[in-house]
């Protein structure tokens, strides 16, 4: 039997990452936006990971993910605060409203 | 006895300074403040009535220490100890120690002359500039006269000036643009301060000891004169005729530099007496190079050997050894003398310089009495008499003609004129001619005797006019006065005593007569003598005498005029008023010396002490040897001749006075149809013989042609050349303007505008919506991978 | 084909149609459903990876926390019309487009690279005894021991007086090890950073007046 290679990990996190990626241009809506963000994190985190096993890395790769993890935490927590006082100022979640920053 | 000299100096030195103390005191003191105030005045009067204390505390201090040699009867067969008057200020080193009870021949062996230096300014090689003092009688005398007669006249002018006395003084002479008279604050201590530096410059003038300081001050006399001439600034007649008479003196002094370059070039010196350095050498003064001690001018071959060295008596003789013979051609000499009496000509108004002095009248008239009659004017004819032992029997000879030829002219013009002060002014070249005449022919006592008495009377006459002018309002025309005799009879009367002084009047028989009778005779039979020894020259002692006659005329004319007859302006003669005690009190006193100033004649105070300090060879007369060469008569010659001269002066002057009474006085002939008649000569005299045109043709124009012929290059050549330059710099300037707006602007707008559209353009780009920059991201690392596909180096 | 292959396939297909879901679904309740679907999904890929710690803590942090708060987050903010907000098919179709390039560049660099002769010039540096001390895939299922002495700042997996000298079989390396250091300063960062975080994130969503509706 023959064990799953690098590839296959790393075209699941490419996949994630596009997939993320999309999702950021194309929703209006600031929860999406925020969950391709996630998407996109996820799939970077997935890459340490594959590499941590794959190559002498190590275990450096899973410590890594670990904060990636934290981090995205952290960022999911700001940014869903952010979204909320967007919501309480605007009445609206879209972000293409929120353009006066415009040139 | 030993220290009369310095203590004369100091005393004389004092009386020279404080004028100045006081011009510091009034142009510092901060009088331009107070426009109504008195001081400048009083300080003024102060400082040269200190001078005259000092000045007479000297004179008497001289006199008491010489045992009033001056006085004593010269007999006239003393010319040995005349003659040695010169040779005693050398000698008087040996004789210095001698008692006081002296006999009195010693007396004549006493020092009368003394000299010495103030301070040296500077050393040139052998020359010295320094200033020096020469102190003898005729400095004394002079002293004397000048700061009395200054005193005077100060006082006089505090009256007379009084109406500057006000912040707004108003000038009737002088009108603006709008029609109205001119308003100004006063002048008073500015007239005041000029007077101060007047007189400190004057007497710096007669107490100077070498040629060099005399110039020095002759040009600050000159600028005190052109400051006072034209103290009314603002009235055109009087800043021409400033500047007129700036420039006339200018002319003369000319000649005198010519004068002083021949002296130094020549002599190597400028000091009139021997200086005694500090190592106990003695250096000839001009006077001893040329005279040595015996007076005799000689001359071989056109060659004059200077005295330089003394010998064992003290006595300066030509080197014996050639080698150290100092020579200056004969020629050379002459042209000395003339060029140094060509600055008396101009300063003293002599023909052909003598046009300013009337215009000079523009000035206040106690500058006119002070300035322009009594001393500054004077000083050509004192610095002539200084001068006398440099000057060359030729250069006399030439003095004298100019003298008569000035007296005369002035004389006759001074019949027409009409202003009083005009009439005066010419009477005072008149006199002044006189004085050079008398120098000329010899009589160097009876010039200066002439010069005192004559700056008395005038002065006093010119007081006399100012009172009559204050009196009617300015008004300076005679023919609108006339019997002023009941409204201001102490100044008619004072000045019928200055007009009998000035005619030479007498009573016939006797010596009892006014001072310019004495002085006139005296003028007159050095002139009577003098052509007898040359008859060639007659003309000098008749035209002489015709002019005196003319003087009487023209000044009793003057005082008929003014005094006598009828009022001719009704109008005038009822606001006229006699002159408060300021202005008469002087009158007074200068009408006593006026009168009694030469009492005695030759035999008088005056003349002797004058006398005493003639140059030694004066006396004896000089024979000229060959025949273009003239003689100068002796003083026995002259005496021999005095009566006959005094006679026929007084004849003259008496046909001139009755002609005068006869005609201004009585009114027996109608002046206007003599004028009628004689209307050409009227014309031509009226028109100062056409000197004035004369000189404008000669010199005005064409320095006006040359003027505006250079204004017409300029503008014509110059200013072309200046026009093309600017036009052609502006044609560059317009291009670099081009240029600037074309390309730097251009440049720098591109730039700026490329910056402002291409940031117009991206702002678009900046649409402020986040999932259009997050396309922006993947969108440029889609590129960035597709690049970097296309271009990196495979393997 | 192994179990573990196949778990591989099931779940990497799982994680690919959670997100390939949640950027084509329009319902914000469905894409959140389908991100716990991936998230869950791709902890079970790093436990097949044999990182089981990461794994754990991607299914507790992520789906038991941050999805939550996600979820919250839609529920607050999701009043009627903003469940559905539409974006325009021209943004869609170019979106895609972009996805699409993208996942075709990084699959084609992803399969130009081989991995093996990679991971062999990279660990020269790495001794074998090292590989057998510290982690390596025997020891897999077990990672967390290491990865707490690594967050203590101890780390048993580098042998850093390996690294000096490139071993050999004439030389042996018998030193001692000295063990490199380990994360505790970025750990500590990290700790701080969350607190920060979640003090900034209490303060920005805060109840405050509401100032537009009322006006």
């Amino acid at each position: 039997m023959e064990a799953v290679g690098p590839n296959p990990f790393l075209f699941v996190s490419a996949v994630l990452f596009v997939c993320g990626v999309v999702c950021m241009t194309t929703k209006r809506n600031g929860i999406g936006v925020l969950m391709g963000v996630e998407l996109v994190l996820n799939g970077a985190s997935l890459n340490f990971v594959t590499f941590s096993k794959f190559t002498p890395l190590g275990l450096d790769g899973q410590v890594f993910s670990l904060f990636v993890i934290v981090l995205a935490a952290a960022e999911a927590a700001v940014a869903l605060a952010i979204a909320l006082n967007f919501y309480n100022n605007h009445l609206t979640i879209d972000v293409d409203r929120g353009d006066e920053l415009h040139g | 006895m030993e220290h009369l000299g310095e203590k004369l100096a100091a005393l004389l030195a004092i009386a020279w300074l404080l004028p100045l103390l006081g011009f510091t005191i009034e142009v510092f003191g901060g009088y331009w403040g107070a426009r109504n105030c008195k001081k400048a005045a009083y300080i003024a009067i102060g400082c040269i009535a200190a001078g005259f204390v000092c000045s007479s505390t000297a004179l008497y201090l001289w006199g008491s220490e010489t045992g009033w040699v001056a006085l004593e009867s010269a007999s006239h067969g003393g010319h040995d100890e005349h003659s040695s008057a010169t040779d005693d200020a050398h000698t008087a080193g040996d004789h210095g120690g001698h008692d006081h009870a002296a006999t009195v021949v010693e007396h004549h062996h006493k020092q009368t002359v003394f000299s010495g230096c103030f301070y040296r300014l500077a050393k040139f090689g052998s020359l010295n500039l320094s200033l020096d003092w020469y102190i003898d009688s005729l400095t004394l005398t002079m002293f004397v006269m000048v700061t009395l007669i200054a005193t005077c006249i100060h006082i006089f002018a505090v009256g007379y000036m009084h109406e500057e006395l006000t912040d707004d003084y108003v000038d009737h002479q002088v009108h603006t643009h709008d029609g109205c008279h001119f308003h100004r604050p006063g002048r008073f201590y500015r007239f005041f301060s000029y007077l101060s530096l007047f007189c400190f410059a004057m007497l710096g003038l007669v107490l100077a000891g070498n040629i060099f300081q005399v110039f020095i001050f002759w040009e600050l006399v000159g600028i005190c004169s052109y400051l006072l001439i034209g103290f009314y600034v603002e009235r055109h007649s009087a800043s021409t005729a400033a500047n007129k008479a700036f420039i006339v003196n200018r002319v003369g002094d000319f000649g005198f530099i010519i004068g002083l370059m021949i002296l130094w070039t020549s002599f190597g010196t400028f000091s009139f007496a021997d200086q005694h350095a500090a190592d106990g050498k003695v250096q000839p003064g001009l006077f001893s190079m040329v005279r040595g001690s015996d007076g005799k001018l000689e001359a071989t071959d056109g060659i004059v050997v200077l005295k330089t060295q003394q010998d064992e008596h003290g006595h300066w003789q030509v080197p014996p050894d050639s080698s150290q013979r100092k020579t200056i051609a004969y020629t050379l000499l002459i042209v000395a003398g003339l060029g140094v009496f060509c600055g008396c000509v101009g300063k003293s108004a002599q023909f052909p310089l003598q046009t300013w002095l009337p215009d000079a009248m523009e000035g206040p008239t106690p500058v006119s009495a002070l300035v322009h009659s009594a001393t500054m004017v004077a000083a050509g004819v004192y610095l002539a008499g200084r001068f006398y032992p440099m000057f060359t029997p030729e250069v006399l000879l030439t003095i004298a003609y100019i003298g008569c030829i000035t007296a005369f002219v002035a004389a006759t013009i001074a019949i027409v004129a009409t202003d009083i002060k005009k009439v005066l002014a010419y009477s005072t070249i008149s006199q002044l001619g006189y004085m050079m005449l008398a120098l000329g022919v010899g009589g160097w006592g009876a010039g200066l005797f002439h010069l005192i008495t004559h700056a008395f009377f005038k002065s006093l006459m010119f007081l006399c006019s100012g009172s009559v002018i204050a009196g009617c309002h300015h008004e300076q025309e005679m023919p609108k006065m006339g019997g002023l005799l009941r409204k201001m009879p102490i100044t008619a009367l004072t000045m019928l005593i200055g007009v009998v002084a000035i005619a030479g009047l007498a009573i016939p028989g006797t010596s009892i007569a006014l001072s310019g009778y004495h002085s006139k005779d005296a003028i007159l039979a050095t002139a009577l003598a003098y052509t007898k020894l040359n008859s060639v020259h007659f003309l000098l002692f008749l035209i002489p005498l015709l002019t005196a006659g003319i003087t009487a005329f023209y000044m009793f004319r003057l005082w008929f005029y003014t005094f006598l007859g009828k009022p001719r302006d009704q109008h005038l003669h009822e606001h006229v008023h006699e002159s408060p005690l300021v202005m008469t009190v002087p009158l007074l006193v200068l009408s006593v010396f006026a009168a009694g100033c030469a009492i005695g004649g030759e035999e008088g105070v005056l003349f002797r002490m004058l006398t005493h300090s003639q140059p030694g060879h004066v006396a004896q007369g000089f024979n000229g040897l060959a025949a273009q060469t003239v003689s100068l008569p002796s003083h026995d010659a002259i005496h021999k001749v005095h009566s006959t001269a005094g006679s026929a002066a007084l004849l003259a002057a008496f046909c001139g006075m009755t002609i005068a009474y006869l005609v201004y006085g009585l009114g027996l002939v109608n002046p206007e149809e003599i004028k009628k008649q004689a209307r050409a000569v009227h014309a031509f005299l009226a028109n100062k013989w056409g000197f004035d045109d004369l000189y404008d043709t000669l010199f005005v124009k064409p320095a006006h042609v040359v003027a505006k012929f250079a204004a017409a290059f300029d503008k014509l050549v110059f200013d072309e050349i200046l026009h093309t330059v600017v036009r052609f710099a502006v044609v560059i300037s317009k291009w670099d303007r081009k240029f600037d707006e074309g390309v730097i602007d251009g440049f720098v707008n591109l730039v700026g505008n490329s910056t402002y559209s291409l940031g117009i353009g991206l702002r678009g780009v900046q649409t402020g919506r986040i999932r259009q920059y997050v396309t922006f991201i993947a969108v440029s690392v889609v590129t960035l991978f597709v690049l970097l596909f296309a271009f990196y180096p495979k393997g | 084909m192994s179990v573990e292959t196949m778990l591989f396939w099931l779940f990497a297909i799982l994680t690919c149609g959670g997100a390939v879901s949640v950027a084509v679904s329009q319902n914000v309740v469905r894409m959140a459903f389908s991100l716990v679907l991936c998230l869950g999904s791709t902890a079970v890929m790093f436990l097949l990876l044999g990182a089981d710690f990461v794994g754990a803590t991607q299914l507790m942090v992520y789906v038991g926390g941050t999805v939550v708060l996600l979820v919250f987050g839609v529920m607050l903010t999701a009043t009627g019309p903003f469940t559905k907000i539409k974006s325009s098919g021209a943004d869609a179709i170019l979106s895609g487009l972009i996805g699409v390039i993208f996942l075709f560049i990084i699959s084609t660099t992803v399969t130009a690279v081989d991995w093996g002769d990679i991971s062999q010039k990279v660990a020269i540096g790495t001794h074998q005894k090292t590989a057998a001390r510290g982690f390596n895939p025997e020891q897999q299922g077990n990672t967390t021991r290491p990865l707490g002495l690594s967050f203590l700042s101890v780390r048993a997996d580098r042998d850093l007086n390996l690294s000096r000298n490139v071993p050999s079989v004439e030389k042996p390396v018998e030193d001692a090890p000295k063990l490199s250091s380990g994360y505790l300063l970025p750990f500590e960062i990290v700790s701080i950073h969350l607190l920060v975080v979640l003090v900034g994130a209490s303060y920005l969503a805060r109840a405050k007046r509401r100032v537009a509706t009322n006006q």
